[in-house]
């Protein structure tokens, strides 16, 4: 994995037109290659949504290729951006199975590795208020602490996720007092911690080389913290609109209300890329055992029991209608992403690279293979179905597809986990 | 004995990183080069390179971790006689012997003993240490707290450690969260706020209360809030402080009800919102007794404190009626003398037949149901007045059924004649209006003691600098887990001084030098320090070892005076010196219950079963949440057993008992087990659902680690097996023999459970292809052994999908024929030594933090084979460890 920074050079790299079409594909008809990639990256924002028991695959994957197919059951509340999002089959990381390597939606071959996301925020992130926000709807008050994570720092470090929709709120649009407890804060914060570092300075001199490096680890942090502290500092009085959003008087965080979180952290997702508060979001769409209930309905199972449907009619029937109302929620943020429009009239669906899709291939058996996967937004030219074929050789990755989404954003990768291609010349 | 597993390909994947500089270093002695030039430089020099080797025979520069890591390769090579291969010349035994000793002789001197790197506090670490130094028994890290990284297995362990900026970021936010607790806030002074209730706005318990017209009703008195009392619930104070209450109230009474001459008293009260309705009178506190005299509305006003959280509670003091039985009786009676009407109504209510002996079934009279029921017959022109005088039989055993206990309903049916005929209580409006000033709650108090439990007091004149000058002279080596120079406590102490001096309160400084007390390396990494190990540094890896928690003050008195590591000659051996005091805390800390930390901790992550919780079994194994508890139990509680008893090494593999129930070991082990007390048990479900030692027969199928159902399931994902997965983890966890990680891009094989093939043709693949089967034929036979057992752990045998027989079969390395699992337990117990070996470095990783280094391993397989000769009990090496050099050195 190498992300280098945005440079202003002109143009794209001669990797693109030396590796792109490399894959071989089982597609009616491959579109036209198109050079796409300018100085100024196409998309600015990056959401990534990933469900921890992936999608029951003959409901999510259309049964056709190319443009024509037949919208799928798990699909269809989106049916009107048809033409906004593409959908991928056949793509995945080549990493192991097992719940245990979920991580690898976002982190390729190599669970708990640097994510996507997080090589996207360090390349793009820091202008902002909050360089990337992790999110999560239906993990329940667990003080699990070897919990499930989405988004991991550069050296495997799980990055904390939000649950609660009001503490999200309030780290967004803080209110004035908060803002000035915050300020106070930071501030005798600043000064102490010259006293802390030079009592800790004195102590490391004394250290044998070994361990001094290794407390080196630590100066890193407090600098980076420090910094983001002065950063913090400096934007806090700037004036944040707080919008007129309601929110409900709880939080709904019990696995069984999973779906009344999504939406609303969806609405709130939508406020923070407005605003520009945030560039990178990714978002954990949990599943625990907790049942769900559907017009006052109670479904047959929990979440979790349903994705070991083994086959069965009625408990797929259950789960589709789960992964379904995912997808409902999904289509709120579309639509809104599609009706606010910067000064220049360009959506703000087109400014979003949205990635969703899982690591689990078949939650069923704990397979990691063939990852549903959809993009929309991001100004890709969209409406098909692409499908790979994994037992070519030279199939692509799902990682070749990361490359391609993490060019649009303006990165000037070229290799993602176990991948070094890229996907530009099927989908751009 | 460990080598007779390692095969070539083993040694290939961990060849390839051996690359090494040797521009400086000592000469490889002649006869050395020679049989290095004669048997391995025609693959491993730097044109070949097989397996990325590059044996350079000029000189090794042994001050390089990365050369002695190879040059141990190359023993072990020999040492096992897996190189050169088979097929190219063989060096002699004599040969070999002597390059062997050069490498282990060099080794030993240029690999010293230690290494550990500062290690960070992990998440249970920390929550230990806040909760001891701090007096915070419910202290714990907030959800969301960045995870901890694993290394070799262990989330202890220096290297997995690592600290970054997200790390730092939360500790600085739970360090504030912390002093937000001890020292909080000052609150701005708040703004006087209006509450106004009316009777829609009371709750009505029961029939305590009920809402007629404009006005809220109490009809009786009771100890029990819920049957006598009302509140507004929409009122919660947030600020503890004296409030402005004025209630409007008056009397109300009807020519239908009873008179009621005397002024009526209305008491209030002061009430926490989220306090349970079973709650009495008596647990909250009287604000007010207000004299309501007239039925004209008055509003009556006065000053009352209410603290943060509450809001008030009304209740009648002198209602006529109340809920205890004979007084409810006596009520009955009163009114119906006065009353024939009433009573005949309530005859006809209880006794619809007129049969004295049948009454209705009373709960159904509660409240305003039973009321309506009353006044409907009373309403009634037709009702019948024969048995309506109080010495009637009927009436006679109305009273009697009223008179007894538990016929509340009917005392709360008689409330709504009180409702609706008088005399009751009326409370029309209440407003509360403050805070005029602001008062210390409970709740403040309690904050403010637990401050001085950690702060102590100042005496009598002491500045507050001179007092926080002692304070963190004592606090500081404590929360440090080190001697503090003054140079430190000065540090720490301008901190608090300077934001005093800025003009901040005492309360703003503390909190702020708690927040850089509680972020500080010294804090946050355990034996940060110049030097060898000293006793603090020991009584804290000891502490965190066997407690998972801070020294505490024996710990910490011993290592002030430097007694921890006191030593005497042994009374076996008077050459040798033993670490007497350090063995005897070592035996006073040592965990005894399978709930000790400790053991949740260890067990955990060296048997997965931490990992048990997040692996939810398909359904159809009908393997719930309890049988996961159980399952996780049996494997924890063995483990104490061994421990605490000092059982032999062999028990481990082979054991005559477990922990269960009965019901379990007879849904997943298939059979009925005889209680340890060997008492023929009960036979109700309750006795076999309890959780007890139980007696099983050695050689079994189940039974020690590799029969147990946690473990079995640990190493399965739920819903199928895998034998590669239970063969790598046998091999790691209870051999001590690491597998290399499999090639990159290597697709991962899916069983196919709708079952064309059985996973030993799927898996043929590996042992065909070359580069593969170097490890998966050490890996394979140990997975296939275990394929007897379901992902749950239940014996199986055939495989799901296909039908087909298993065949659990196969070859170990060193050529051992085995048949199934209890042919590999036999296997192991026969070289437990192998297995002990395995338990001691993970013990020592766990302790340390560190991973062996060569030398190290060879310590501890000395500590394997003394431990072995004195009766091999699992206490008794656990203790040698401690007192070995390797736990003794940083």
């Amino acid at each position: 994995m190498r992300a280098k920074p945005t440079s202003s050079l002109p143009g794209v790299s001669r990797r693109h037109f030396l590796r792109a079409g490399a894959a071989t594909l089982a597609l009616p008809a491959l579109e036209a290659f198109s050079a796409t990639v300018g100085s100024k990256p196409q998309a600015k924002n990056f959401v990534a949504i990933g469900t921890y028991l992936g999608w029951h695959q003959n409901a999510f994957i259309p049964k056709q290729t190319g443009r024509n197919y037949e919208m799928p059951d798990t699909l269809s509340p989106i049916s009107s951006f048809r033409d906004e999002f593409t959908v991928f089959s056949g793509l995945d990381h080549r990493a192991p199975n097992g719940h245990g390597a979920w991580s690898n939606f976002l982190c390729g071959q190599s669970p708990k590795s640097y994510s996507l996301d997080q090589m996207i925020a360090n390349s793009i992130g820091a202008k902002s208020r909050f360089p990337s926000i992790q999110l999560t709807a239906g993990a329940g008050e667990s003080d699990n602490k070897k919990g499930n994570a989405i988004s991991f720092t550069r050296r495997g470090v799980a990055l904390p996720m939000v649950q609660r929709p009001s503490v999200f709120y309030e780290r967004l649009f803080m209110s004035k007092a908060d803002r000035a407890r915050t300020e106070y804060m930071l501030r005798s914060n600043r000064s102490s911690l010259d006293l802390v570092l030079e009592d800790t300075q004195r102590l490391q001199k004394s250290l044998p080389a070994r361990d001094r490096d290794k407390l080196e680890e630590y100066f890193e942090s407090l600098r980076a913290v420090e910094k983001r502290m002065g950063h913090q500092l400096e934007t806090i009085n700037d004036p944040v609109p707080r919008p007129d959003y309601k929110l409900p008087s709880y939080d709904p965080i019990t696995p069984n209300l999973q779906i009344e979180a999504e939406q609303i952290m969806y609405d709130l997702m939508v406020l923070a890329l407005e605003t520009e508060s945030t560039q990178v979001i990714s978002f954990f769409l949990h599943g625990l055992g907790q049942v769900f209930s559907f017009d006052g309905k109670a479904l047959g199972s929990g979440y979790h029991g349903l994705s070991h449907h083994g086959n069965n009619p009625a408990m797929i029937r259950d789960l589709v209608a789960i992964e379904t109302a995912h997808i409902h929620c999904l289509a709120g943020f579309l639509t809104q992403l599609k009706e606010r429009k910067n000064p220049e009239g360009k959506s703000l669906l087109d400014n979003t690279v949205v990635l969703l899709g899982t690591g689990m291939g078949d939650a069923s058996r704990h397979s990691n293979a063939n990852l549903p996967t959809l993009v929309a937004g991001g100004g890709f030219k969209h409406g098909s179905h692409i499908a790979a074929d994994p037992s070519k050789n030279d199939a692509p990755l799902l990682g070749d597809l990361y490359i391609t989404l993490a060019q649009r954003l303006g990165l000037e990768v070229d290799s993602f986990s176990n991948a070094s291609r890229n996907m530009n010349q099927l989908f751009s | 004995m460990r080598h007779r597993l390692l095969l070539p390909g083993l040694l290939l994947g961990l060849f390839a990183t051996g690359l090494i500089r040797a521009e400086e270093g000592t000469a490889i002695p002649d006869d050395a080069v020679e049989f290095l030039a004669e048997y391995c430089i025609d693959c491993h020099d730097a044109s070949t390179k097989k397996g990325d080797l590059d044996l350079d025979l000029t000189s090794i520069d042994w001050s390089q971790e990365e050369s002695r890591k190879l040059w141990a390769k190359v023993l072990k090579a020999n040492e096992e006689g897996l190189m050169p291969p088979a097929k190219k010349d063989q060096p002699t035994g004599k040969e070999r012997e002597k390059i062997v000793a050069w490498l282990d002789s060099s080794l030993i001197e240029n690999t010293p003993i230690g290494g550990t790197l500062p290690r960070r506090l992990n998440q249970a670490e920390y929550e230990a240490s806040i909760r001891k130094l701090l007096h915070f028994p419910e202290f714990k890290l907030p959800m969301g707290f960045p995870s901890d990284t694993e290394f070799h297995g262990f989330n202890n362990v220096g290297e997995g450690l690592v600290l970054s900026p997200p790390h730092l970021e939360a500790y600085a936010k739970v360090a504030r969260d912390i002093a937000d607790q001890i020292f909080p806030p000052a609150k701005s002074t708040p703004k006087s706020r209006l509450w106004k209730a009316g009777p829609e706005d009371m709750v009505l318990s029961f029939s305590a209360a009920s809402v007629q017209g404009d006005a809220l009703r109490l009809a009786s008195r009771s100890v029990d809030i819920m049957r006598s009392c009302s509140w507004p619930s929409r009122i919660e104070i947030s600020d503890s402080g004296t409030y402005r209450i004025s209630v409007n109230a008056s009397k109300f009474l009807s020519n239908e009800g009873r008179p009621f001459e005397e002024d009526m008293i209305l008491e209030v009260y002061a009430r926490a919102v989220t306090a349970t309705d079973r709650s009495k009178v008596q647990d909250f506190r009287l604000l007010k007794e207000i004299k309501v005299t007239g039925e004209e509305p008055r509003t009556t006003a006065f000053q009352g404190d209410l603290y943060e959280g509450e809001t008030v509670l009304f209740r009648w003091k002198n209602a006529e009626m109340t809920h205890d039985p004979p007084d409810t009786a006596k009520a009955f009676k009163t009114l119906a003398k006065e009353n024939p009407r009433f009573l005949a109504a309530w005859l006809k209510t209880v006794f619809p037949t007129g049969n004295p002996k049948r009454p209705v079934r009373i709960a159904v009279l509660r409240g305003r149901n039973g009321w309506d029921t009353v006044s409907k017959h009373m309403a009634d022109p037709n009702l019948d007045l024969t048995h309506a005088s109080t010495d009637s039989p009927l009436a006679q055993a109305f009273f009697k059924l009223a008179a007894s206990k538990g016929k509340t309903s009917i005392a709360d049916c008689l409330c709504y004649f009180y409702h609706t005929k008088g005399p009751a209580m009326e409370i029309h409006q209440l407003t509360i209006e403050g805070p005029s000033k602001l008062v210390e709650s409970p709740a403040d108090l309690k904050r403010r003691e637990w401050q001085l439990k950690i702060t102590g007091t100042p005496h009598e004149g002491q500045s507050k600098e001179a007092f926080l000058r002692d304070f963190l002279s004592g606090f500081l080596p404590r929360t440090f887990r080190k001697s503090v120079t003054d140079e430190t406590v000065e540090t720490y102490l301008s901190i608090a001084k300077r934001h005093w001096d800025a003009g901040h309160t005492y309360e703003e400084g503390m909190h702020l030098l708690f927040r850089n007390i509680l972020i500080s390396p010294r804090f946050l990494y355990r034996c940060l320090g110049a030097g060898d190990m000293d006793d603090f540094d020991l009584a804290t890896r000891l502490s965190y070892f066997l407690t998972q928690g801070p020294p505490d003050e024996t710990l910490i008195d011993l290592a002030r005076r430097g007694r921890l590591s006191a030593t005497r000659p042994s009374k076996e051996d008077p050459a040798k010196m033993e670490y007497w005091v350090l063995r005897r805390e070592a035996e006073r800390l040592m965990p005894t219950e399978f709930t000790a930390p400790m053991i949740q901790s260890f067990v955990g992550q060296w048997l997965d079963t931490d990992s048990l919780h997040g692996i939810m079994p398909d359904p159809k194994f009908k393997f719930d949440e309890t049988s996961i508890d159980i399952a996780k139990y049996e494997t924890e509680r063995f483990f104490t057993e061994i421990l605490t008893k000092n059982l032999p090494m062999t028990d481990f593999i082979d054991p005559d008992f477990t922990f269960s129930s009965i019901a379990f070991v007879q849904r997943n082990y298939g059979f009925t087990p005889k209680t340890s007390s060997n008492k023929k048990g009960k036979n109700n479900a309750a006795s076999k659902r309890k959780l007890q030692r139980l007696k099983i027969a050695r050689g079994g199928r189940y039974g020690g680690l590799l029969g147990q159902s946690a473990i079995l399931t640990a190493t399965a994902n739920g819903v199928d097996t895998q034998p590669v997965i239970r063969g790598v983890w046998v091999l790691e966890n209870i051999l001590g023999i690491p597998t290399p990680k499999p090639p990159k891009n290597v697709p991962a094989l899916t069983p196919d459970t709708r079952g064309t093939t059985t996973p030993r043709e799927l898996l043929a693949a590996h042992t065909n292809e070359s580069s593969c089967s170097a490890c998966h034929q050490r890996i394979d036979p140990i997975g296939f052994a275990l394929e007897n057992y379901d992902p749950v752990g239940r014996w199986r045998n055939e495989w799901p999908g296909t039908k087909t027989r298993i065949d659990a079969s196969g070859t170990l390395p060193d050529g051992t024929k085995i048949e199934n699992a209890i042919e590999l337990k036999s296997w192991v117990v026969d070289n437990i030594d192998l297995f002990s070996a395995c338990v001691l470095e993970k013990l020592m990783i766990y302790a340390t933090g560190r991973i062996p280094n060569y030398t190290e391993t060879r310590e501890i397989e000395a500590i394997v084979k003394q431990n072995h000769v004195t009766g091999n009990g699992f206490r008794s090496l656990v203790l040698s460890l401690i007192e070995s050099e390797v736990f003794r050195t940083k």
